[in-house]
């Protein structure tokens, strides 16, 4: 009896804590493979003297783009067009352009709700194995960010659609980049995890342009994205470089301003992130035979109660650290490798069956001469 | 007659022309002409699967690969990956395809000369000397085999499938190879030339019939009666002084039963029928057997044989492919409900199905011709055609030029041809790659060229049996001309 009423109890508590796992208020402590990558590039000054957002915005796209990244998985917000010209010969596929980028749109974006109508190529698509690069650029203060000379975005607002996003399992690392005055604030008030914020400029300070075009008659680029970009382009879709690495290479005194970043909400160590991660698409290949069943964090824990996690772990707001990716795959792969191996060998049966195939027609060409006639 | 100069000459220069063709890179122009390669021919296929096969994986998965695993095994280990594009390779990887369509136009060359051989013998067997004086003539006339043979080998289309990375040029050599088995009495070959060909494309299975009648009845003959009717004024015949000796030579010649392509009996004995189909059912047998045991082997337990033949024959037949090709069917079954797509296919799979007993009874004395028929109803109804098809028939038609003389709007025809050869391309060029165009655009060429082959169908069928009628009249007119030269008094006028 006592025995039974403790399952029965157990089991209870279990059920209770069910729709826990569902709403997922706070952290959520699963851990989920890193499987596809996302870039949002946004510009949000248009008019001529501000070229030189667009450029950054544009020449990060290209970045990104040569990095790996696919066209449907970047969303590329301009705010004055100058890349979708008939005359272009390699137009870029931007998503939201003119005056449809607007704060509104912008947070739609992120937290992907939508009109129906909206087209697949506007909305951010990604799901919780997902790497966002979010790069924004154009005139900012103190924790807000402006909208074509008309609106802003602040800085909670930007932390409470992080929020929204982690909720939905919308990204699995979002790695934010801004290039504005004062950037940094704009990180001031985030409080989701998986966060790495990076800005171009501390509270007071100014972001300056690189050079500007004797021929176009403004600045060109901004210096924060050309040491940035500077940086890249001695990379390639292979290459090991660190975000500790990228954030070495800006040095105040070229940047006229200091680069601060916010590492508190990211999971992982700077060294041991590749910046192909965030702004490349590369990711190890595991050939399997079985379908693709998704992401097995949570469901585990679904499917055996034992391992439910207690009320206690659940109000924690840190969540267990991954295991790294290289391990998981050396896990994995001493599975498939041996089959793999095995298979290998065994692959070169060719000749077997052209002898055969050579003794079936010659036993039909001989047997037709040597019995002529029917 | 022995042409040797057509044989080394234009078989050297055949040989010339697809190395030359391939060496100056066709095979990257033409592996993209939806008309060359279809779903079940691509080497760029084929080479995807043999690198699954390679990898561990089912040569199937993927949806790649639609052929046969034995092809795999083949043609796979010599063209590799094709990411190689010097000369030494691209000659090595055509090297099979060029021994191929020699071989095909070699075998036709040998059913041509036993057609002539029997041609000859028949005319003279039916008194029309006359006729046959008229063909022979001139010395140095090709035979109708040495025509199919330049026929086959020069025709732009077996030369664009040849270089253009298609497996066709295999399945048309198995096809001519079991036809010439048949025609030469030689079982074996006919048996498994049949069952390879149907095994690496499902539509040759029709052929089970002109295979069966050139074995059981011979090669193509005028039909029976006429031979009843010319036996019956051969006695007038004998008399004639200046045909008597020949006359007399071919009848006794003709009289053995076991010269097999010389009928003037209407079939073989019982018996001996029996003997033929016996030892084709067992030959087909024992090929089918032996391919499907190879094909087992060639899969490595990776894959079934259900599998395979999923991915093969099932594939062809309920069309599962609808990129646009030169057949009918893609565009048809964009359109057509999920409801009735098993209805359509049921009919236009039957539409090749029906079409064969008539022609059969019909034509069932001529069965290079009747080989020749179910070849173009096939490449025109069947799943995914291409030019290709139109090479094997062609290559037919090639064998029956003496019964086609006479074949209406061939200049129509030839001159239809060209314009779908160029215009095909053309509109697809203009739907796909400038937008400028839409599916119609293509799927009219498609209409035309179905519209061009079964004018050529039913042309030639007419023909055909108005050759057979022509001989009859001659027989009739002949015999008027020989009782009114014995009996000049009784003048009756023979209906």
């Amino acid at each position: 009896m006592g025995v039974v009423s403790w399952r029965a109890s157990a089991l209870l508590s279990w059920l209770m804590l069910l729709p826990m796992l569902f709403a997922e208020v706070g952290a959520a402590p699963t851990w989920t493979k890193h499987t596809n990558n996302w870039a949002v590039l946004v510009c949000t000054s248009r008019y001529w003297f501000n070229y030189r957002h667009m450029a950054n915005t544009l020449s990060l796209y290209r970045t990104v783009k040569r990095l790996g990244i696919p066209d449907d998985h970047i969303i590329l917000m301009l705010a004055d067009d100058v890349a979708c010209n008939a005359r272009n010969a390699r137009p870029a596929q931007v998503d939201y352009r003119g005056y449809e980028v607007t704060v509104e749109n912008f947070l739609r974006v992120l937290t992907g709700r939508h009109d129906a109508a909206v087209p697949r190529s506007k909305r951010l698509l990604s799901d919780e194995g997902s790497n966002i690069l979010l790069y924004m650029t154009g005139h900012g203060g103190d924790e807000f960010l402006k909208f074509q000379d008309s609106e802003e975005i602040q800085s909670r607002d930007l932390a409470d659609a992080f929020a929204q996003m982690h909720e939905k399992r919308r990204y699995k690392e979002l790695l934010v980049m801004v290039d504005t005055c004062q950037a940094a604030t704009l990180h001031s008030q985030l409080y989701s995890p998986g966060i790495l914020a990076v800005g171009s400029s501390l509270k007071g300070e100014n972001s300056y342009s690189h050079h500007l075009d004797a021929d176009v008659g403004v600045s060109v680029v901004d210096r924060f994205t050309y040491y940035t970009l500077q940086f890249f382009e001695n990379l390639d879709i292979h290459s090991n470089a660190t975000l500790e690495s990228l954030f070495k290479s800006y040095s105040p005194s070229l940047l006229m301003s200091h680069m601060d970043y916010r590492a508190d909400l990211f999971p992982r160590t700077l060294d041991k992130v590749l910046v192909t991660d965030f702004f490349g698409s590369v990711m190890g290949i595991k050939h399997t035979e079985a379908a693709y069943v998704g992401f097995t964090g949570r469901y585990e824990e679904l499917l055996n109660p034992q391992k439910a996690p207690s009320l206690a772990a659940v109000n924690e707001p840190v969540f267990e650290a991954p295991r790294e990716k290289d391990q998981v795959l050396e896990d994995e792969e001493d599975l498939n490798v041996e089959k793999i191996r095995h298979r290998l060998l065994a692959a070169d049966n060719d000749l077997p069956v052209l002898v055969g195939l050579l003794a079936l027609a010659a036993a039909v060409t001989v047997s037709s001469i040597a019995f002529p006639g029917a | 007659m022995a042409k040797w100069w057509v044989v080394w000459g234009g078989g050297t220069l055949g040989i010339c022309v697809r190395f030359l063709l391939v060496v100056m890179g066709s095979l990257s122009l033409l592996d993209r002409r939806v008309e060359v390669v279809s779903p079940v021919t691509s080497l760029s296929r084929l080479a995807e699967g043999y690198w699954l096969k390679e990898y561990g994986k089912s040569p199937y998965a993927g949806s790649a690969y639609h052929g046969s695993p034995l092809l795999l095994s083949l043609i796979g280990p010599v063209i590799g990956d094709r990411q190689d594009t010097s000369i030494g390779y691209l000659l090595c990887s055509c090297s099979l395809f060029v021994v191929a369509d020699l071989m095909s136009a070699l075998l036709l060359r040998s059913t041509g000369k036993l057609l002539e051989h029997g041609h000859s013998k028949h005319l003279q067997l039916l008194g029309l000397t006359n006729l046959l004086r008229e063909k022979t003539d001139r010395k140095d006339k090709l035979g109708i085999g040495d025509i199919s043979f330049l026929v086959y080998l020069f025709n732009p289309f077996t030369i664009a499938v040849c270089v253009g990375g298609s497996t066709s040029s295999i399945e048309n050599m198995l096809i001519i190879l079991s036809l010439y088995g048949a025609a030469a009495g030689k079982v074996p070959l006919a048996g498994f030339g049949w069952a390879m060909a149907t095994h690496l494309s499902m539509y040759p299975v029709f052929l089970i019939i002109p295979i069966y009648y050139l074995l059981t009845n011979g090669l193509d003959s005028p039909p029976n009666k006429l031979f009843e009717l010319a036996k019956s004024v051969e006695p007038a015949a004998k008399e004639d002084s200046c045909h008597g000796k020949d006359a007399n030579d071919s009848y006794l010649q003709s009289s053995k039963s076991s010269s097999k392509g010389l009928q003037t009996t209407p079939m073989l004995s019982s018996r001996r029928k029996w003997v033929v189909i016996s030892k084709l059912v067992f030959w087909s047998a024992i090929s089918w057997v032996c391919i499907l045991r190879l094909c087992k082997v060639a899969l490595l337990g990776r894959s079934s044989l259900i599998t395979m033949w999923l991915e093969t024959h099932k594939y062809m037949l309920t069309v599962d492919d609808l990129t646009p090709n030169l057949g009918l069917f893609w565009y048809f079954f964009t359109e057509v409900f999920d409801f009735f797509r098993n209805f359509f296919l049921m009919v236009f799979h039957a539409n090749i199905a029906f079409m064969v007993p008539p022609l059969t009874i019909r034509l069932r004395h001529r069965p290079i011709f009747l080989a020749f028929i179910l070849t173009a109803i096939c490449s025109m109804i069947k799943s995914y055609p291409t030019v290709g098809d139109a090479a094997l028939y062609i290559g037919l038609m090639a064998l029956c030029v003496h019964e086609l003389s006479e074949l209406k709007y061939f200049y129509l025809l030839l001159n239809g041809y060209i314009l779908i050869s160029v215009l095909g391309p053309v509109m697809y060029n203009l739907w796909i790659f400038r937008g400028t165009g839409n599916a119609n655009f293509y799927f009219a060429t498609n209409l035309v060229y179905a519209t061009l082959q079964t004018v050529l169908i039913v042309e030639s069928v007419s023909t055909v049996i108005g050759y057979d009628k022509h001989l009859l009249k001659e027989i009739k007119l002949h015999s008027s001309n020989k009782s009114s030269q014995l009996h000049p008094k009784s003048m009756e006028v023979s209906a």
